[in-house]
């Protein structure tokens, strides 16, 4: 793709351009590009700093824990990534998590199969979004009202069930999701202690490409995904072309439901306890990640690439500034400040 | 050069009340981007008249009053006001200086009083804090001014359209405006809502105010209007004295005779087979009874004022908006029409009037939007979109429908409106619709671009399809339609052969008062 092809229109480059991955506007596609290569400096900035303030940051020990304490970021950023695109909110991921994990734990504990109840608790998830998407689609609620009651309803629920008390003694094989890591590698040194090569990939993070990938191929290569641009583009002209705009919009919500829940069982397989006061303003670092990620809040505009950069670099943040001793006060006005000045970025950007 | 002396030196007559010039444009002109929607227009105003302005949709109507009001700055020709040459800068700078515009759709804020409204943003103060008092009272003397009966207390989301338009007009007083510009003022009123207005139109000529109207209701305009001037086409037609015309010679200076070479030859002759035949379609409250025939190859017209019910029709047979009751059949088949999607896999398309708001998803591309309709036949049975037969069908239709794009994948934003409009008529074209209603279709697009558009429709028709043309520019139903169906408030008062019609005749059936002119007009 050269500017040549941009800038003539004598010959239309359509005919050398299906094959490729991301059809998708030239110049949108060009100014995507600046966006991402803007986040993604800023994401290697972020790691040349920390790395040179503190010695433990560039390690592959580190890396795999950046990238499981992103994970939850991650799928609650792609859930969001999506409803977002449609033009709505859904604020209610952090609660819905908490019922999710607490259900799940509870079915376990009451002698369900590990699996079983994990299953469970996305379903528990799903079915919060789908109440989400039908009060927005049905009832005609704004996302945002509509999602701030069910931030309350879910985490009532959750504290209600389980008596506002921790659920634990799960069992080894409910902290399997969490902890597990594949190609784990591990010696038995000379002197009997086990010495880890290399620490594996986590459960959690080979889900989280998992559902990246398949989220991100499902928006840009399927009709949903089409239908969901347009919809957040323009709903009444997506209608007018015969696009079921409600059913488009209820798969967003249950789509960040579901990933709601599963976030939920993967943190609590990660403590092996079930807290119904986990994951509290989660839905905050969510709607951060995408809108680090170039998502619009007005809708039509953002990809799941870009909340992954997103999460990493709120992730990143958050570890470096641990690791450099940076009070959890002093994160989050940083944290504050980045989101302000990314989303001002990309408003002088679009102003052009 | 005076209006008076350009047409043609009509009895010069001067009502008592009538005083000063207060207000002249000479030789005014504004261009758009390809359009010319004032060519040297010249207007006058006199204190305590009013001055009508008519013409057809596009004569440049809007155009004046937004360069009277400030909100356009004009290319060309000079502005005097009370005597010196002005030039406003914003609507604002025009307001402070006495010109207060009334618009179509009013500017007030439900949720505040009718006092507060009067006062927005000009609140009389007692240090801090808004003088209650005082706002009340200045409200109330406003009000009383103008002899309407509404409390300055009363929410104006409480108000009627006719109240709120007082509202409007006490706060223009209220502003010490010397020229007040009323748009279509009595298009959402009632009889006597209408008389009520006339009263205080003719308590502000007492004051001395001079007043600009413009409305399509040449009727009404008896009670109050002292002058009227006509525009056509951008150019200023003429000027006379109120009393020394008639509404029919009005009209013809209109119209004009300029149906010249806008419109390409029709190359096609509608046949009989019926396409589509709708009867007794009704939305309580929009549109009643209302029933006509599409047949193969033809382009039905549907001609009326704004507001007629001829765009609601359209939705509502497309599914886009509810029925209450009426039949819709294709060929002998009765079909139901739930939701455009079951419009569309019937073969029906309606191209919006408002392109941007519901038409186009202007942040996708080119190639997006066109094959937005048809994404079923574009992907496999897992929803895979094949993107090499999405970019060929686009292509296909860019091609033939020259849209210009840089791109395939250029962002529908970014192109002008004749091509936007020609990527959603593609839209309809690549989903093989067999039937396409089209709303306004030229509205806000350049003349070339016009040109394309009308022969696309009729290259169309010549393919077999059944076109519906929602058109405020006669012209455009008299060049390109067989027939013409005319809206007048929710009905069809009358279902013309365009051949035999005139626009005067088309005018009267849309106006309501159904009395042909046109020797020979016949209803099929």
């Amino acid at each position: 793709m050269s500017d040549i092809s941009t800038s003539t229109n004598s010959a239309p480059p359509s005919a050398r351009e299906p094959g490729e991955p991301k059809a998708r506007m030239m110049n949108d596609k060009k100014k995507d590009l600046i966006q991402k290569f803007a986040a993604l400096a800023s994401l290697m900035l972020l790691v040349a700093v920390f790395a040179m303030t503190s010695d433990a940051f560039l390690s592959v020990n580190n890396g795999m824990t950046i990238a499981l304490q992103v994970t939850s970021i991650a799928y609650l950023g792609i859930g969001a990534t999506c409803v977002i695109i449609t033009g709505g909110i859904d604020l209610s991921v952090g609660s819905v998590l908490a019922l999710a994990g607490v259900v799940a734990a509870l079915a376990v504990k009451a002698g369900v199969p590990v699996p079983l109840g994990m299953g469970l608790g996305i379903l528990v998830g799903a079915f919060c979004g789908l109440l989400n998407g039908l009060c927005v689609t049905r009832l005609k609620l704004p996302p945002f009202i509509a999602t701030l009651g069910m931030m309350l309803v879910a985490r009532g629920v959750a504290l209600q069930i389980t008596g506002a008390r921790a659920v634990s003694g799960l069992g080894e094989s409910f902290g399997e999701l969490g902890n597990g890591a594949l190609f784990r590698v591990v010696t038995i040194g000379d002197d009997g202690f086990p010495n880890v090569v290399f620490p594996g990939i986590p459960y959690p993070v080979i889900l989280m490409v998992v559902a990246a990938i398949g989220v991100a191929v499902m928006l840009s290569r399927t009709t949903l995904g089409r239908h969901i641009y347009a919809v957040g583009s323009n709903a009444e002209a997506a209608r007018l072309s015969g696009v079921n705009v409600a059913r488009v919009t209820l798969v967003t919500y249950i789509l960040s439901g579901s990933l709601a829940g599963l976030t939920g069982c993967v943190l609590m397989s990660r403590l092996v306890t079930a807290q119904p006061n986990e994951g509290v303003m989660y839905e905050l670092d969510a709607i951060a990640s995408a809108v680090i990620g170039g998502t619009s809040l007005i809708g039509g505009v953002g990809t799941i690439s870009g909340t992954a950069i997103g999460a990493f670099v709120i992730g990143i943040l958050r570890n470096g500034l641990n690791m450099n001793g940076v009070s959890a006060f002093t994160q989050q006005i940083i944290i504050g400040l980045v989101i302000l000045l990314t989303v001002w970025i990309d408003q002088i950007r679009n102003r052009r | 050069m005076t209006p008076s002396t350009v047409s043609r030196a009509l009895p010069e007559f001067q009502s008592a009340a009538i005083g000063a010039e207060v207000l002249r444009l000479t030789n005014v002109s504004k261009h758009f981007p390809g359009v010319r929607a004032l060519d040297e227009v010249c207007f006058d105003l006199r204190r305590g008249e009013v001055h009508a302005v008519c013409g057809e949709n596009g004569a440049g109507k809007s155009t004046l009053m937004k360069i009277i009001s400030g909100q356009y700055q004009p290319d060309g020709g000079s502005i005097a006001y009370k005597g010196e040459a002005r030039r406003f800068a914003n609507s604002l700078d025009a307001e402070r200086a006495g010109i207060a515009i009334i618009h179509q759709e009013l500017n007030l804020i439900p949720h505040l009083s009718v006092a507060e409204n009067i006062y927005l943003a000009r609140e009389p103060k007692r240090g801090w804090f808004i003088d209650r008092a005082t706002l009340r009272r200045d409200a109330q003397a406003c009000l009383d001014r103008l002899g309407v009966d509404i409390r300055p207390d009363a929410l104006v989301k409480s108000l009627s359209v006719a109240q709120c338009q007082m509202v409007e007009i006490a706060k223009a007083l209220s502003l010490n405006a010397e020229i007040v510009i009323m748009d279509e003022p009595t298009s959402s009123l009632t009889e006597s809502e209408t008389a009520l207005l006339f009263q205080v139109i003719h308590e502000l000529k007492r004051e001395g105010v001079g007043i600009v109207y413009i409305s399509h209701r040449l009727d009404e305009m008896a009670a109050i209007v002292d002058r009227v001037t006509v525009l056509r086409d951008g150019r200023y037609v003429s000027t006379h004295d109120f009393a020394a015309t008639s509404v029919d010679d009005i009209v013809a200076r209109m119209v004009g005779r300029s149906l010249e070479e806008k419109f390409p030859e029709r190359t096609s002759v509608p046949t009989d087979e019926v396409l589509l035949s709708v009867s007794g379609l009704t939305r309580r409250g929009v549109f009643h009874d209302v029933g006509f025939e599409l047949r193969r190859g033809e382009i039905l017209g549907f001609a009326g004022l704004m507001g007629a019910g001829r765009t609601e029709v359209a939705r509502a047979i497309f599914g886009a908006d509810p029925l209450d009751s009426g039949r819709i059949r294709l060929g002998d088949r009765e079909i139901t029409v739930r939701s455009p999607r079951d419009a569309i896999d019937h073969g029906l398309a309606y191209l919006s009037e408002d392109r941007k708001s519901h038409g186009l998803a202007i942040k996708m591309s080119v190639v997006q939007n066109l094959t937005l309709a048809t994404m079923d036949a574009m992907s496999n049975r897992f929803g895979f979109i094949d993107f090499e037969a999405e970019a060929k069908a686009a292509k296909t239709y860019i091609d033939l429908l020259s849209i210009r794009t840089p791109s395939p994948h250029q962002v529908a934003k970014l192109l002008s409106g004749g091509n936007q409009q020609k990527i959603v008529i593609g839209k309809w074209l690549l989903r093989q619709s067999r039937i396409l209603f089209f709303d306004e279709p030229t509205r806000g697009i350049d003349v070339g671009a016009k040109f394309a558009i009308y022969q696309l429709l009729d290259r169309l028709a010549a393919q077999g399809i059944g076109v519906v043309l929602i058109s405020s520019e006669l012209p455009e139903i008299l060049g390109l339609t067989d027939r013409v169906a005319v809206f007048h408030e929710g009905r069809i008062t009358a279902v013309l052969n365009t051949r035999d019609t005139s626009q005067e005749e088309i005018m009267h059936h849309a106006s309501g008062h159904s009395r042909p002119t046109a020797p020979g007009a016949a209803t099929p």
